[in-house]
């Protein structure tokens, strides 16, 4: 089968936005042939697992899945080097090393990023002014949180999107100046921000003793990113401080979760936004997680495990991905759990956040 | 106040009732530490075992005359050959901080501080361990009713801790970099302080060893490295082979098996799902290069041997997990651990000679052990490269 093929068939899906079980593994089996037959890392990391061209999968929880490390190790992509039309840059871990994330087309990219955004954060319609607390694409052309808000901002904007992150700089004044603008003309605003960004624009709010009030139908998404961060917030009560400083209500700060080596993202649940403490998160019908154990065998519903995630999005590179990200399946979604909730190191071991630590 | 060899026959006493696996408090305790820290029973009864069995008459008097020239001196003042006489007078207030994640590390210093006759108060954990075989030294004889104290209280600002740490004449810690650092912090002018950060250790195999390698040093390795399922200081995190290729493969391959046969005697315990992840991610992006032709992965039960991971990366430090690095030679070995600043315990080897003991030198480490012996450490050794009795008594020289 094709890429064009193949692209066309995920278009489908996200234009239609529904793929039944059956059609999502059908689309996950051919993916995964054409991907082992075009990407050699992952063909050989496949057959290393028992599966090829020749062997494909019975379920999608059989898939290969790389971790999503590997993207640091090797090129994980179904086409030459010179066909790259857009890659993303992977953060760098506690070994150092960062990875790209390459794309032959944006087109699946984008087509996907719009229709759950459209769906989770625009149902209502609003055209809106996007103030994004999140890297500017023109000074960041490689970071995919970048891109995505660069292509709501131009397809989904009213056309005066501004941008306030800066390296690790935040212009406060700036957002402070926009944000009065937009409640003086009456446009209601999408704050998009990461996690630490939001803390940086509270702490900035605070300092200056300054409450605003964006106007009714403004709201937040907040894409996580605390990762490496020394001052951390728990979530409540960030968006209670959000919702206090910025005038949004609770409801309408939605959190995002995506990750540079996916093309799709997962946003809260409409259901589950009223509450803080536990949100629930949903995938786009072409984006499915699992949840797996250490031995990567699926998990039973509730129990919290490894994210693995087949994003049939990914025509371009894996469609599977392991993750340490840890959560649990429940019957409203997909329940996110910190990293650090329960993983009190054991024993006198050095560890590597120490070492990194002592190494400074 | 009693003389230092009956402190120590009662010590020796008590600890010898701790080695029946069947005696009561140790039972409850074993209880507690699983609930506590999750390890498996075998390694919680195998971690209790090394811990009493080696606090012998012997081997605490041994330790004492070692460090000090003598018993006797503990008790008033003691000739010493070459130097002035002088008593080694117990110091008033130590202060023992256990450490939430190990087990039983507080025992050894309080032990030596109660047969230097100090006042000694530990911070217990919730497995109340230490407060167990304090009971028993009580039965012993009461006078350790008041000399030796454990209990659990919280940290951090706690002004009861403060005052404890303030008053204290020695204070001996274990725990991460930032709690030794707090503590530290927290000591008064003139405390002495002895801090036990979190450590790595090393295992080395040299061409010589390859020629005689076989099963039963492979088991040697194999249980070193999987005791406390890795997690312990003086865990063999990486071990160096003077091999790679199919040799280096026949290695991990015997060692392999080997772990297959420590797992059934010592189960893996609980693991935090963030652990199960961390460790899934490291070996399966080892699989990943494997599969691309870089190294291999060797599966033993619920251990994993990692074979030539990448050289700018350190040591994974993840449960079970046994990285193998081809360094062919000391100073390949001395490069790595200088390269990633690893702050090592201990080197694992076959022959504790010359040139082991100059590695341990060049890299900082502060025991030679042979492999089978990593994890079970003398009590008259220098845990930390430091002094077991020193830190607990005030000279007072005659002349």
């Amino acid at each position: 089968m094709t890429a064009g093929a193949l692209d066309a068939r995920v278009l489908a899906a996200i234009g239609a936005y529904a793929l039944d079980d059956d059609a999502f593994l059908a689309l996950a089996r051919d993916l995964f042939a054409y991907q082992v037959e075009r990407n050699a890392p992952y063909g050989a990391f496949a057959r290393a697992a028992g599966f090829g061209a020749d062997h494909l999968p019975e379920r999608i929880e059989d898939i290969p899945a790389v971790p999503a490390a590997a993207f640091k190790e090797a090129r994980l992509a179904t086409f030459p080097p010179n066909e790259t039309a857009a890659w993303f840059e992977t953060s760098g871990t506690t070994r150092g090393r960062g990875g790209r994330h390459e794309l032959p087309t944006t087109r699946l990219y984008d087509a996907a990023l719009l229709a759950s955004f459209d769906r989770m954060l625009l149902a209502d319609g609003a055209r809106l002014r996007y103030l994004n607390l999140v890297p500017d694409p023109r000074e960041r052309p490689h970071s995919s949180l970048g891109h995505m808000m660069g292509v709501v901002a131009r397809e989904r904007g009213d056309g005066a999107s501004g941008w306030y992150l800066h390296g690790d700089d935040l212009d406060a004044d700036a957002f402070v100046r926009d944000a009065a603008r937009a409640a003086a003309a009456g446009i209601a605003v999408c704050v998009a921000t990461t996690a630490f960004a939001l803390v940086a624009l509270l702490d900035a709010l605070a300092e200056r003793d300054l409450a605003l009030a964006l106007p009714a139908g403004s709201r937040i998404m907040e894409t996580g990113g605390f990762k490496g961060r020394t001052r951390v917030v728990d979530r409540a009560t960030l968006y209670a401080q959000a919702s206090d400083r910025l005038g949004v209500p609770v409801e309408a700060i939605v959190a995002e979760y995506g990750m540079t080596e996916l093309s799709s993202q997962y946003y809260d649940t409409f259901a589950s936004r009223a509450r803080v403490d536990t949100r629930v998160k949903v995938p786009p019908p072409w984006l499915r997680p699992i949840v797996v154990g250490g031995d990567g065998r699926p998990l039973p519903r509730g129990v919290v495990g490894a994210l693995r995630h087949i994003d049939l999005a990914n025509r371009g590179s894996v469609i599977a991905i392991d993750t340490e990200d840890l959560g649990a399946l429940t019957a409203e979604g997909l329940v996110l759990i910190g990293r650090d909730e329960g993983a009190e190191l054991r024993g006198c071991s050095l560890d590597a956040e120490t070492l990194l630590a002592r190494r400074g | 106040m009693l003389p230092a060899r009956r402190v120590i026959a009662h010590v020796a006493d008590a600890a010898e009732r701790w080695c029946d696996a069947d005696f009561p408090p140790r039972v409850r305790a074993t209880a507690a530490i699983r609930a506590r820290l999750g390890y498996s029973e075998p390694v919680v009864d195998y971690a209790l075992d090394r811990l009493f069995s080696g606090v012998t008459r012997d081997a605490l008097e041994a330790a004492i005359a070692s460090e000090l020239g003598s018993v006797d001196a503990l008790d008033g003042v003691a000739e010493r050959r070459g130097a002035p006489a002088a008593w080694a007078r117990g110091v008033d207030r130590v202060v023992v901080v256990s450490s939430d994640t190990t087990i039983g590390v507080a025992v050894v210093p309080a032990v030596f501080a109660l047969c230097a006759k100090c006042g000694v108060v530990v911070k217990d954990r919730s497995d109340a361990l230490v407060a167990g075989f304090f009971a028993s030294l009580a039965e012993e004889h009461p006078a350790f009713a008041s000399a030796a104290r454990a209990h659990a209280w919280t940290g951090g600002g706690d002004p009861a801790e403060t005052a404890l740490f303030e008053g204290a004449d020695t204070v001996v810690a274990f725990g991460r970099d930032d709690t030794l650092r707090a503590i530290r912090a927290r000591c008064g002018a003139d405390t002495r302080f002895a801090g036990f950060g979190h450590r790595a250790s090393i295992g080395r195999l040299t061409r010589d060893d390859l020629a005689a390698f076989d099963d039963a040093l492979a088991a040697r390795i194999a249980r070193d490295a999987l005791l406390y399922d890795g997690e312990g200081c003086l865990s063999p995190h990486a071990l160096f082979v003077a091999a790679d290729g199919a040799e280096l493969a026949r290695v991990a391959s015997a060692l392999a098996a080997a772990c297959e046969r420590v797992v059934v005697e010592f189960p893996g315990g609980e693991r935090a799902p963030a652990h199960e992840a961390a460790t899934a991610a490291y070996r399966n992006l080892a699989a990943f290069r494997a599969a691309g032709g870089r190294g291999a992965v060797f599966r033993a039960g619920d251990a994993a041997l990692v074979l030539d991971p990448p050289r700018d990366e350190p040591p994974p430090f993840l449960p079970r997990v046994i990285p193998l690095i081809a360094a062919d030679g000391d100073a390949a070995i001395a490069a790595y651990v200088a390269a990633h600043g690893l702050p090592v315990q201990a080197v694992g080897v076959v022959s504790a000679d010359a040139a082991a003991v100059a590695l341990a030198e060049r890299i900082g480490a502060v025991r030679v052990a042979p492999f089978g012996t990593m994890q079970a450490p003398p009590l008259g050794g220098h845990h930390g490269g430091t002094p077991r009795i020193a830190d607990f008594v005030r000279w007072i020289d005659l002349g």
